[in-house]
């Protein structure tokens, strides 16, 4: 129901736009009317990719061209209609995204991006030495129906807009789907994605896949309307520009934004050239380009995002006025952390079992020959100085980091150099030192991410999300974004976030950092709920009062090694703990 | 006159109204009356030019803009289209861009917001001009083109006509000549030939020729082979193996001014320039008025280039007028095509006898205006894929800091001289 009622906008926008074109008989607006959902799709493509994954590609022309020479070249040759053609162009489309992906992915940010940039361009001078620098779609005078040569050329825009609603639907799918949310979380953070059991080199190739397929038919249909493909015309730079400038114009991560930046820049750029160039040619490209600087300096992450953020704050003022008082008691009320309970450890089964953990850095030893176990329901406090290598521990259990040497026995079984997403399939979940939100995305979107990895269905993956919410204690707030909460509530939120998945053992690095006292408590209170409820935890800690209460047992490191195992008592008086933390001369102060 | 008297009448009828509505009552009498007039006689024949006037080719767009207006001042200046009363052609320039797609776009908005054009002529690049002629062919509006890619006129369109030699003809019109030319001047045939080429598509088309038939035709054995993709940015690799090669003739065959000065440059550099090897091209590029700002008199003095057109003897006032008026020193072929195709749209309307795009067509494709006086070789006819009957080409030669025509010998402004091996 919730769906149908969003899609509203779109079938209205689709059919507003489809009644003007029908009402347009000049054939240059007809022209310009089919250009916009053209290059819209062409946005909509790039957007799956590069919006969502946030990975900027530079070379969507290469899909694109790949469309628009498969149509052109299979008519000439095979004498094959578009109407058979476009498909075909969407298949080898997909193929190349797939065939160029697979490299490609291995490199991030900018030398992804520059890396995308060569292929079309590597492509373009293919097709000049193949001889192809002119082809023409040869003309049909006695079946052009059958062979897509329309006489009324708003066809053409019936057809490009059909397309476009096409791909506005499949990627709204895709969006609300665990693909959307395995894209988004690639996004903010590949590495915490990974973290949260996501495959994130698959769903990328799944959406370079798509994204090429898009881009090819676009590209084979934009050959039909242009009639002359040239490899400067499908392959160029500025054919690659402009579906970062579409999207970017309107919105980058939303369907609304390529559609947004088309509907505006393509007749924009029509008018200047038709007006400002025949008076002063060249005059066009100058005001195009100060537009889209103005634009983009004022809304930088697009005209949707601007329009929304402001459409937003307006509903929200006079709704913040009543709704203060509600508010203030953000998360359930949680019962004062209580002093430690004594709990019968070291009975329960062996569920971590660390053996001879060792990983160097070069000449450093960030780990050396680090042994533990970790049994069912127990908590483990590891602490240490700074640089004692906690963090690098975590990282060899979940996988970011491959271990020298040592095993790694969840449950029993031998797992040490497995990739993240299969450490937490395996029942690993764990959080982050530096929290990793998706800022834009309300709480239960956030938590749901982590939740893939057990769910087989998005309805399963919610109620998980929805449990693992309610276990923080943050139900009340679950549709607040998470750019409005407090770090406090965005630490219960990745808590939630790592419980989702419904880990056997959770990994949590200075969960408490950052908060006050009172929140310290808070979300010491709901670690131990969760302890008590049989939840396994390893965590990663500098307040020691805090650590004191909560553990069952310490693990100390220093320079990478265990310097002292035990009960919280023994530890916090042993003179090597002291030594470590505060210095020799403290020893002497200390009790014994 | 009865205009007059008719504004008068009207006048009078309305003396007791304000000064200010009876003057515009008047006014809009008049314009109704010209109307009338016109739909009678047309005071004027719209004619379309649309050439690249922003981006990377603004340059030929332009020149081809001075051409289509002097032949215009010139038509209008002789009284008009004469079986039309004497009505005056009207220039209407459209800028189709430096991209495919804003060809189309131009083309589309052409036909569509200039319904009462009779013809059109461009668009410089063959790429430009296959666009916009996938469009023309539709809106059945004739257009008239220099651009000499054999797909334009192979695609079985009615309304596209090619005044000047397909690509493929030119290279087998020109290099026998030049054959002839260097058999006379330096009493032996060459035999070796070096080719360096960009890949663009008129070069493309042009090395096919050479390597499929002229060569062996020619006896020519092909020595070095060299493409590269424009901008080229290091000429000595290439010029190093002409000079290792040292063949009896040079093929260079650029489409930039850039390239062509950095290929020049560094073939005097290596003391191959001024006919130690004697080299042609077959573009205007070459030949260019924006070659002297880049390279001097001496670096290319001697070099030839076989092209579809150039001012030529016969044509001395047009190239003075273009001079005087628009500072530019020579006619290259863009100009005199474009002047041309003014006159031949001119022929057209006479013969046509109305204002009207599928007359005017008609009229390109039954015409036999004998010969050409604007376009080099055949005559003002057309064969059935829209080629002018007879096509020829003109060779240029760059002589003291100007590339003159130097064959057909009755369109020679100066007799070529082969530069001679020291």
């Amino acid at each position: 129901m919730r769906g149908w009622r969003s899609l509203l906008p779109i079938l209205v926008f689709t059919a507003l736009y489809a009644a003007v074109s029908l009402s347009v008989t000049n054939s240059y607006y007809q022209l310009v009317m089919t250009l916009v959902p053209v290059w819209a799709i062409f946005g909509l493509s790039w957007n799956l990719l590069s919006g969502y994954t946030g990975l900027i590609s530079f070379g969507h022309a290469a899909f694109f061209g790949v469309g628009a020479y498969t149509v052109v070249l299979c008519q000439i040759h095979f004498d094959l209609s578009p109407w058979v053609t476009i498909p075909i162009a969407a298949v080898l489309g997909g193929i190349a995204g797939l065939l160029i992906g697979f490299p490609t992915f291995r490199l991030q940010g900018h030398y992804f991006a520059l890396a995308m940039l060569a292929y079309p361009l590597a492509i373009l001078y293919v097709f000049e030495w193949l001889g192809l620098q002119e082809v023409t779609l040869p003309i049909k005078r006695d079946n052009p129906i059958a062979y897509m040569q329309f006489a009324d050329h708003r066809l053409y825009t019936l057809l490009a807009l059909a397309m476009m609603l096409g791909t506005i639907l499949l990627t709204r799918a895709i969006e609300r789907s665990r693909f959307g949310m395995a894209l988004l979380a690639i996004k903010q953070n590949e590495a915490a994605a990974e973290a949260a059991g996501i495959n994130t080199l698959a769903w990328k190739l799944r959406a370079v896949t798509l994204s090429g397929a898009i881009a090819g038919a676009v590209g084979g249909f934009y050959a039909v309307v242009l009639l002359v493909v040239t490899p400067q015309s499908v392959f160029g730079m500025l054919v690659s520009a402009q579906a970062l400038t579409v999207a970017m114009f309107g919105g980058v991560g939303t369907v609304w934004g390529p559609v947004i930046g088309s509907v505006i820049l393509i007749p924009l750029a029509e008018t200047l050239n038709a007006e400002a160039g025949s008076r002063f040619p060249g005059i066009q490209g100058v005001i195009y380009g100060l537009a889209i600087i103005c634009v983009i300096l004022l809304a930088p992450e697009g005209l949707y995002w601007k329009a929304r953020d402001f459409l937003r704050k307006r509903s929200a003022l006079p709704a913040a006025a009543t709704q203060s008082a509600p508010n203030v008691p953000v998360a359930a009320p949680v019962p004062a952390a209580p002093a430690r309970v004594k709990r019968s450890v070291g009975t329960g089964d062996v569920v971590l079992e660390v053996r001879n953990l060792s990983r160097s850095f070069g000449g450093l030893k960030a780990v050396q020959d680090v042994t533990f176990k970790l049994r069912q329901n127990e908590i483990l406090g590891i602490i240490g100085p700074n640089g004692a290598g906690k963090t690098t521990l975590f990282n060899l259990l979940n996988g970011f980091l491959r271990p020298g040497t040592g095993e790694i026995l969840l449950g029993g079984r031998e797992m040490s150099g497995r990739k993240p997403h299969e450490l937490c399939e395996a029942g690993i979940g764990r959080t982050f030192q530096i929290m990793r939100p998706f800022l834009r995305m309300s709480i239960s979107d956030n938590v749901v991410v982590g939740a893939y990895v057990r769910a087989k269905t998005d309805v399963e993956a919610r109620k998980l999300a929805a449990d693992a919410i309610a276990r923080v204690g943050l139900s009340e707030i679950a549709e607040r974004i998470a750019g409005e909460l407090t770090t406090k509530e965005l630490r219960l939120m990745e808590l939630a976030r790592a419980l989702a998945g419904q880990p056997r053992i959770l990994l949590l690095d200075e969960t408490l950092a950052g908060l006050g006292h009172d929140e310290a408590d808070e979300v010491v209170a709901v670690i131990q709920r969760l302890a008590r409820d049989g939840m396994t935890i390893a965590i990663i800690e500098h307040t020691m009062q805090a650590m004191v209460r909560l553990v069952d047992s310490f693990l100390v490191l220093d320079h990478g090694a265990v310097i002292v195992e035990g009960e919280p008592e023994a530890v916090t008086r042993d003179s090597r703990v002291i030594e470590a933390y505060l210095g020799k001369k403290w020893v002497a102060h200390a009790p014994h | 006159m009865g205009q007059d008297k008719i504004e008068d009448n009207l006048s009078d009828k309305i003396s007791k109204t304000s000064l200010t509505r009876r003057t515009v009552l008047s006014g809009a009498a008049a314009i109704g009356l010209s109307t009338v007039a016109r739909a009678q006689q047309p005071a004027e024949v719209k004619v379309g030019l649309i050439v690249p006037l922003s981006g990377i080719y603004t340059r030929p767009g332009q020149v081809m803009r001075m051409g289509a207006e002097m032949g215009i001042e010139h038509i209008n200046a002789q009284g008009g289209i004469k079986s039309l009363g004497g009505a005056k052609m009207k220039l209407v320039v459209i800028d189709c861009g430096d991209t495919t797609e804003k060809a189309k776009n131009a083309a589309q908005r052409m036909v569509a917001q200039e319904p009462d054009l009779v013809a059109a002529t461009g668009s410089y690049l063959s790429s430009f001009t296959l666009a916009v002629t996938e469009v023309t062919e539709r809106a059945e509006l004739p257009v008239l083109t220099l651009s000499y890619s054999d797909l334009l006129t192979d695609r079985g369109f009615k309304f596209i006509f090619q005044t000047a030699a397909p690509a493929s003809v030119q290279s087998q019109l020109g290099l026998p000549e030049l054959m002839k030319l260097a058999e006379t001047a330096s009493g032996k045939r060459p035999k070796t030939v070096a080719m360096l080429m960009d890949n663009t598509a008129t070069s493309v088309a042009t090395a096919k020729a050479l390597k499929e038939k002229l060569l062996a035709q020619e006896g020519l054995q092909l020595a070095v082979e060299e493409v590269w993709t424009p901008p080229l940015s290091d000429a000595t690799p290439l010029i190093q193996k002409v000079r290792s090669a040292r063949p009896d003739l040079l093929l260079f065959m650029p489409n930039a001014v850039s390239d062509a000065k950095l290929g020049l440059e560094k073939i005097n550099e290596f003391g191959l320039g001024q006919g130690k090897i004697p080299t042609v091209s077959f573009s205007i590029t070459i030949a260019e008025p924006d070659m002297l700002q880049s390279v001097t008199p001496e670096v290319v003095q001697g070099i030839m280039t076989i092209v579809a057109n150039w001012g030529c003897k016969g044509h001395e006032d047009i190239i003075a007028e273009l001079k005087a008026k628009y500072k530019e020193p020579w006619a290259t072929q863009n100009v005199i095509s474009t002047y041309g195709d003014m006159w031949l749209m001119k022929a057209a309307l006479e013969k046509a006898g109305k204002a009207n795009r599928l007359a005017v067509a008609d009229a390109f494709r039954t015409l036999d205006g004998g010969p050409a006086k604007y376009y080099p070789g055949g005559q003002l006819k057309f064969d059935e894929k829209g080629r002018r009957v007879g096509a020829g080409v003109v060779i240029v030669q760059w002589q003291n800091g100007v590339p003159v025509t130097v064959f057909p010998s009755d369109l020679a402004q100066s007799s070529p001289f082969w530069p001679k091996k020291s």
